[in-house]
């Protein structure tokens, strides 16, 4: 078998004239055939890129506002403390080395009876009298939703008087934070379907009017992948070009919410534009390659 | 160069060729002939491997293409020419355009391919039709066309299903010709055809199938005796 393998590909090899620029003709050639399917696809191609564009749109601005979400609940996160008051006969050092050793603690920081006392009486009119206030301990948890953990095993520690956190609100967050990466997979998985069956459709039709074409070059020997190819990139095309004309409408969403985040002086995510145009490209062009393999595969039978 | 042992091609209850055994030698030219359903088309479909047989081997250049794997097939094809009644041309295509198809995904320059295709151009005497669509041309220019397009990749073996079936009498005769002329340069030529008055003239070997089965193989025939 590998002998007649070897017998055809010396046969057909006779046929080519051995030089270094052969590969690059080749893809030069595939690009040609390319651009004049896309080409005879004619006024069609307007209605796939807008389509592609208008769905790489939301998908480009939903994933861009859940990045947004994200921030802000990382933010909100972050001012989400334990505040621990001790009694009076704890060291508040010591119960910090204790605290720390805990399991999602972040970060432990003490406020001292005395800095309390002053900054209430900064703040209202209180007459001299002897400070009531217990040393406090502010604990920063690594997640929200690992608050609850940590909060029961301070509270086990004998030196601690009293406990408070804003449950409800690391509930919220928690909860969003839940909200946002679901609504992320469930988009991406739309996103797929949409843009898999469009280009599936519209390379099916692409191979249902060139199937003349395609039934003679396979007669006349041109190899599979150069028949395929061409539709592959096809697909992929459209799927860069919707990306392009999304850029528009999402870098106006991008502005929108850059200024909610200089409202609200919540940093935007490091790299939040970059990412989501890469990924909205990274998608167009998948799913549009992928679309279309899907269609060749099932209706081209070369 | 060709050895069909044992060829038989069933559809579900019918033989479309039973119990073949064929030899055909290098720079030979072949007709096949037969009454319309004898299995003349069947057997030029298993030697470009677009039919696979039931049973038996088909080798050619020493290779049991039966056994050929489909990514393979495009390879057997562009080492022989095949042309068929229908011409089967790129509409929307210039004549030059149709004829370089094959040979420009093979990567070749140009240059290489424009001197191939204008002395494909100059064997079928279309050099002067380079330019025209199929559509302007005439069925015998088409089918000339079809045989430059066969021929440019220098293959060592041309196959012809029925080439003269949808021409007239004068057509034909000089599509038969220009089959001649390239057997001449040592291609092995196979002509299927029903075409009695073409296989008289020309007094090639005539191979004569009936109902799947070779009834006559001889040199130098016609098409009844």
């Amino acid at each position: 078998m590998n002998n007649s393998k070897q017998t055809i590909k010396k046969k057909v090899k006779k046929h080519i004239p051995k030089d270094w620029l052969l590969e690059l003709r080749i893809v030069y050639r595939i690009m040609m055939e390319t651009f004049n399917d896309i080409k005879r696809t004619g006024i069609v191609n307007l209605v796939i890129i807008t389509t592609m564009a208008a769905i790489l749109t939301i998908f480009g601005a939903l994933f861009r506002t859940t990045l947004s979400i994200s921030a802000f609940a990382h933010e909100l996160g972050n001012v989400l403390e334990i505040s621990v008051y001790l009694k009076p006969s704890a060291n508040p050092e010591s119960v910090t080395k204790r605290i720390k050793k805990i399991e999602h603690v972040q970060k432990v920081r003490i406020i001292t009876k005395d800095s309390s006392w002053k900054d209430l009486k900064r703040e209202i009119d209180i007459p001299d009298m002897e400070n009531p206030l217990p040393d406090t301990l502010h604990v920063k948890v690594d997640e929200p939703k690992n608050i609850n953990e940590v909060f029961g095993k301070i509270k086990k520690l004998s030196v601690v008087a009293d406990m408070s956190y804003a449950q409800e609100l690391a509930k919220k967050i928690q909860f969003l934070n839940q909200v946002v990466k679901t609504t992320t997979v469930f988009v991406v998985i739309i996103v797929a379907i949409l843009t898999i069956t469009i280009i599936n459709n519209t390379i099916q039709l692409v191979i249902q009017s060139r199937k003349d074409e395609i039934e003679i070059m396979r007669l006349m020997g041109v190899s599979n992948w150069y028949i395929k190819i061409p539709l592959i990139m096809q697909g992929a095309l459209y799927g860069f070009l919707g990306a392009v004309v999304a850029l528009v409408p999402l870098n106006m969403v991008q502005n929108m919410l850059t200024n909610v985040h200089k409202f609200f002086l919540i940093p935007a995510p490091m790299f939040a534009s970059n990412i989501v145009i890469i990924t909205m490209f990274f998608v167009g062009i998948l799913f549009g390659a992928g679309g279309s393999f899907l269609s060749i595969k099932k209706h081209l039978q070369v | 160069m060709i050895q069909l042992r044992s060829v038989t091609k069933k559809y579900k209850n019918t033989y479309a060729l039973k119990n073949v055994n064929l030899d055909i030698l290098s720079g030979e030219f072949v007709f096949v002939v037969g009454s319309s359903g004898a299995g003349k088309s069947t057997l030029m479909k298993l030697l470009y491997k677009e039919e696979t047989p039931s049973s038996g081997t088909v080798m050619i250049g020493g290779i049991n293409i039966a056994n050929l794997p489909s990514d393979k097939v495009p390879n057997l094809r562009r080492c022989m020419g095949i042309v068929f009644q229908d011409y089967k041309l790129l509409q929307n295509q210039s004549v030059y355009d149709n004829i370089a198809y094959v040979i420009r995904t093979l990567g070749i320059s140009s240059k290489e391919i424009n001197a191939r295709v204008l002395g494909a151009l100059k064997v079928v005497g279309l050099s002067d039709k380079m330019q025209a669509k199929p559509t302007e041309l005439s069925g015998g220019e088409q089918q000339r066309v079809s045989i430059a397009r066969a021929i440019v990749n220098g293959p060592p073996l041309l196959i012809a299903d029925e080439p003269t079936g949808n021409l007239d009498p004068k057509n034909s005769m000089e599509v038969m010709q220009i089959l001649d002329q390239i057997n001449q340069r040592g291609i092995t030529v196979i002509v299927s055809t029903h075409d009695n008055a073409m296989v008289d003239y020309f007094r090639k070997r005539v191979i004569t199938l009936d109902k799947g089965e070779i009834v006559r193989d001889i040199q130098a025939g016609t098409y009844e005796q």
